[in-house]
């Protein structure tokens, strides 16, 4: 009967259980829909500059639309970010909001006339540094502790943060900092983003194929029996951490570029904090493609609805009960409920309620 | 025999219990220890100072010639120490061959990604779990969940392999081929500490046991000669019958 | 010396109010293991209920407080029973997105109910106190620190001293075993919660005399209950009580004594102090060793 499983063999990914004689093939289908999608996106934009109008092609896309882009991009890759330390190593951070702030404030610092005045790039450079590096310093006490404890524990890490930037002039207090506003940027911002987005996905597929990815599984599988083992529990999950620290700081710093105004509300948002566990729970935490589906998903939604004005406070309602009824039936996540071996079913749907509920 | 682990006057705590007081013995290249001992004795927690999971409050632990007490686990695991643990601890999302294959990317040894599944198999093979391999760990028994857990600890490939009662709950069939999958590790030349509550096992693989009892070695030697001896019947099963068999 | 006292008293009333804000939410932390996400928007609730009936029917908002507690035990039940009970046993952060989905919508329809704007409850007491040795205090306050102490009192022997409450702490301690001797696993969940729900509605029924108030000003609320329950420990009432007193006092006393820090700070200290004792000791000042 083994002879009818598939041969072992470095394609064989430990992160979703049921193989399927369909996954790999989905696979296949979200690989080239994310390509087609990602050149569209690259090449979509080119169509509203300046030289396109003159040639009299049409506009595909307009100015608002390349914003709202730019901003699926961002939540890619910070739903793919907190899928390394939430998924794939089990630990629910609930601050990694704070990673983002400090990238932002790190690229606004950075380029500020009165401040340090560097050049965009180095800004750029600069942005992943600053929270990785806090989030190895800091990672090492709060990653000892376990569940709820670690939830809390990085949630107020994120608020004392915030608010202590708040209070710091050089940082521009409760008012902000305010990094040049650049001329018709952005496509640069656009592009900038989802190669920080496409950066994401990689180290996510580097990592989840990688001695150190089944590490980071065996932690979140078993603490204990992954240290007796030999994985260096310490060292790989204060490692996620800090990747995970890196790439968002990374969107955060271009958020604050892109935005020309940074303030504690906007880099330590708590909407964002939660918006990007969302996501990576709602496409299927711990997968590769998960987090991305459910960042697009979420973020379309959210933006052609709580943007406008009139149907906020509804469209607030609607993500709140959107979050119940995938909380409740597709606990597994977008990834997991299509393609490993669940079916769109009222046994399906009966199942995982009988899974988790009395 | 050289001693390829020894154990020289362990102490832990806990509050202000000794779990171990003490205790002191060498397990010599290839062969098979038992230790033994009442519930309480101490066995886990010595297993758990040998395997970096406690630091001892006293006491010198050496392997190999490396010094371990006080080492965090995965620098034990990487120098050749494999464990089970009692309380069976899987990566229970995964398959058997992929528990395994995890096994074989760390601890001594190391193996690459591409070759780990093959040294999962070997392992799989070894314990009698090669036709479950692709099995989830949710749809095994319980003997098969202990012998995977035997089966990653050696994917690790350890020279000393610590076993925590793997025989603890099963029949006496399954007790059987628990014994037959011990000994077929240790003919693979795999050095065995094997902590057993149940007499029976140890007197039918070990050479040699040592007895725990209230955290101090009570006594050491042959099974045979240690179940003669009176104290070890007194822990067992109480003074009065110590004193009907020896005739004390 | 006077200006100490003075904080450390206002301190302490402050402190009363987080004790009645953070009883509910410990009991759920502690019996159901959820951290429930949508505390903060329960006390909005019933703080909006308690400005209901003070401004539509004149009730006096300690008068109202009952009728607030009735009213939010019965909501509590009814979501416990209905929703949360789906994915108890579900990973932790399921159960933290589901209560933070059910806060979304909530805030939401409150925002729809009642708007934006800030209400606020003004008996004719209201501003008005009495003064020992030059220092003031305000009967509103002292009034909801009466009443938070009296809560803490009353969930306190609910646990210890009913039936109902040996039940709530035996599927505490171990589901299974509660189940298996029979407690009804499903009703003691949403009973636990809706008794949670109603001191949230009674600690709203305070804030509500005490600060104007608006849909999305439960937030910060929650999030001062985590810092309480874990400065104080999980699980026993009277360190609840504990942390709430302390906390409101080092969050006054950090403003108005170290010099250099302003109200601008309140948060970060707060914060600070939970990130240090969670680090330093997770079982919280009065909690025991797991």
């Amino acid at each position: 009967m083994s002879a009818a499983m598939p041969p072992p063999s470095s394609e064989t990914i430990l992160v979703e259980r049921p193989r399927l004689l369909d996954r790999r093939r989905l696979r296949r289908l979200l690989v080239l829909l994310l390509v087609l999608g990602a050149v569209l996106v690259l090449l979509a934009p080119l169509t509203a500059t300046d030289q396109a109008d003159s040639l009299g092609a049409p506009q595909l896309v307009d100015r608002s639309q390349i914003r709202i882009l730019t901003t699926v991009a961002m939540f890619v890759v910070m739903a793919s970010a907190w899928n390394l330390v939430g998924g794939l190593t089990g630990y629910s951070s609930f601050g990694n909001v704070a990673f983002f702030g400090l990238g932002a404030y790190t690229c606004a610092v950075a380029v500020d006339a009165h401040r340090l005045h560097l050049p965009m790039a180095a800004a750029i450079a600069l942005a992943p540094l600053v929270p990785a590096a806090f989030a190895a310093l800091v990672g090492l006490p709060l990653l000892r502790l376990r569940g709820h404890y670690f939830a809390i524990a990085t949630l107020g890490t994120a608020v004392a943060v915030g608010e202590v930037v708040k209070n710091v002039d050089y940082l521009g207090g409760a008012t902000g900092l305010f990094p040049p506003i650049l001329h018709r940027a952005d496509l640069l911002f656009l592009y900038l983003m989802v190669g920080a987005a496409l950066l994401a996905v990689l180290v996510s597929r580097l990592i989840l194929r990688s001695r150190f990815g089944y590490g980071l599984i065996a932690i979140r599988e078993n603490e204990e029996a992954a240290g007796v083992i030999g994985v260096n529990t310490t060292m790989y999950k204060v490692g996620a951490f800090a990747v995970a620290a890196a790439l968002t700081g990374l969107a955060g710093g271009l958020f604050a570029l892109w935005n020309s105004f940074i303030n504690q509300e906007l880099g330590f948002s708590l909407d964002f904090n939660i918006q990007m566990i969302l996501m990576a729970v709602l496409g299927g935490a711990g997968t590769l493609f998960g987090p991305v589906l459910g960042a697009i998903v979420l973020e379309l939604l959210i933006q052609n609805l709580a943007g406008r004005s009139d149907v906020a406070v509804y469209a607030q309602i609607g993500l709140g009960l959107l979050l119940a009824v995938t909380v409740i039936f597709v606990p597994r996540g977008i990834v997991a409920f299509f393609g490993g071996g669940s079916r769109l079913s009222v046994a399906h749907l009966r199942r995982s309620l009988r899974e988790t509920g009395v | 025999m050289t001693a390829l682990l020894s154990i020289q006057g362990v102490t832990k705590r806990f509050g202000g219990v000794a779990a171990l007081n003490e205790v002191s013995f060498d397990v010599g290249e290839g062969e098979i220890l038992g230790v033994i001992g009442p519930n309480g004795a101490g066995k886990t927690t010595l297993l758990n100072c040998v395997s970096g999971v406690y630091r001892p409050d006293a006491g010198s632990i050496t392997f190999d010639g490396h010094s371990i007490a006080g080492e965090p686990p995965h620098r034990i695991a990487r120098l050749g120490v494999g464990r089970t643990f009692q309380v069976v601890k899987p990566f229970a999302s995964m398959t058997a061959r992929e528990n395994a294959a995890v096994g074989a990317l760390f601890g001594a040894s190391q193996l690459a990604l591409s070759r780990a599944f093959a040294a999962a198999d070997e392992v799989l093979e070894m314990v009698g779990m090669a036709g479950k391999a692709s099995l989830p760990v949710a749809s095994l028994t319980i003997p098969d969940r202990k012998r995977l857990e035997v089966a990653r600890a050696l994917a690790t490939r350890p020279r000393l392999l610590l076993l925590d009662e793997v025989m603890a709950g099963l029949n006496p069939v399954e007790v059987d081929e628990a014994l037959e999958m011990v000994r077929t590790v240790h003919r693979s030349g795999v050095t065995i500490v094997l902590i057993e509550h149940v007499m029976r096992v140890v007197v039918g693989v070990c050479r040699r046991v040592v007895v725990l009892h209230f955290g101090q070695t009570l006594a050491e030697g042959t099974p045979d000669g240690v179940l003669r001896d009176a104290r070890v019947i007194e822990a067992y099963l109480g003074e009065k019958y110590a004193r009907r068999l020896v005739g004390g | 010396m006077q200006l100490f006292v003075q904080q450390v008293v206002l301190g302490l009333l402050i402190g009363g109010v987080y004790v009645a804000v953070a009883i509910g939410f410990s009991l759920v932390w502690g019996i159901l293991n959820i951290v429930n996400l949508a505390h903060g928007a329960l006390v909005i609730v019933g703080a909006y209920l308690t400005w209901l009936l003070f401004a539509r029917a004149r009730i006096d908002p300690f008068a109202a407080l009952p009728i607030v507690a009735v009213a939010l035990f019965a909501f509590g039940y009814a979501l416990q029973r209905a929703l949360i009970n789906r994915v108890i046993r579900a990973p932790l952060f399921f159960t933290l997105l589901l209560t933070f989905g059910v806060n979304l919508v909530i805030v939401n329809a409150l925002l729809v109910i009642f708007k934006s704007d800030f209400r606020s409850v003004t008996p004719s007491y209201s501003g008005s106190g009495f003064g020992v040795a030059g220092v003031q205090v305000p009967y509103i306050r002292l009034g909801a620190l009466g009443v938070a102490v009296a809560v803490a009192a009353g969930v306190g022997g609910l646990l210890n001293r009913t039936r109902t409450g040996a039940a709530i702490q035996a599927v505490g301690a171990d589901r299974e075993a509660a189940r298996l001797v029979g407690i009804d696993l499903r009703h003691v969940y949403a009973l636990t919660f809706a008794v949670a729900a109603a001191c949230a509605g009674v600690a709203g029924g305070l804030i509500s005399t005490i600060q104007a108030i608006t849909p999305t000003a439960g937030e910060p609320y929650t999030l001062q209950a985590f810092v309480v329950v874990v400065l104080g420990g999980l699980g026993r009432v009277g360190a609840t009580v504990v942390g709430g007193l302390v906390f409101g006092l080092v969050e006054t006393l950090g403003q108005t004594m170290v010099p250099g820090l302003g109200a601008g700070w309140a948060n970060a200290i707060a914060f600070a102090i939970l990130v240090l004792v969670l680090i330093v000791r997770p079982q919280g000042l009065m909690g025991r060793v797991a």
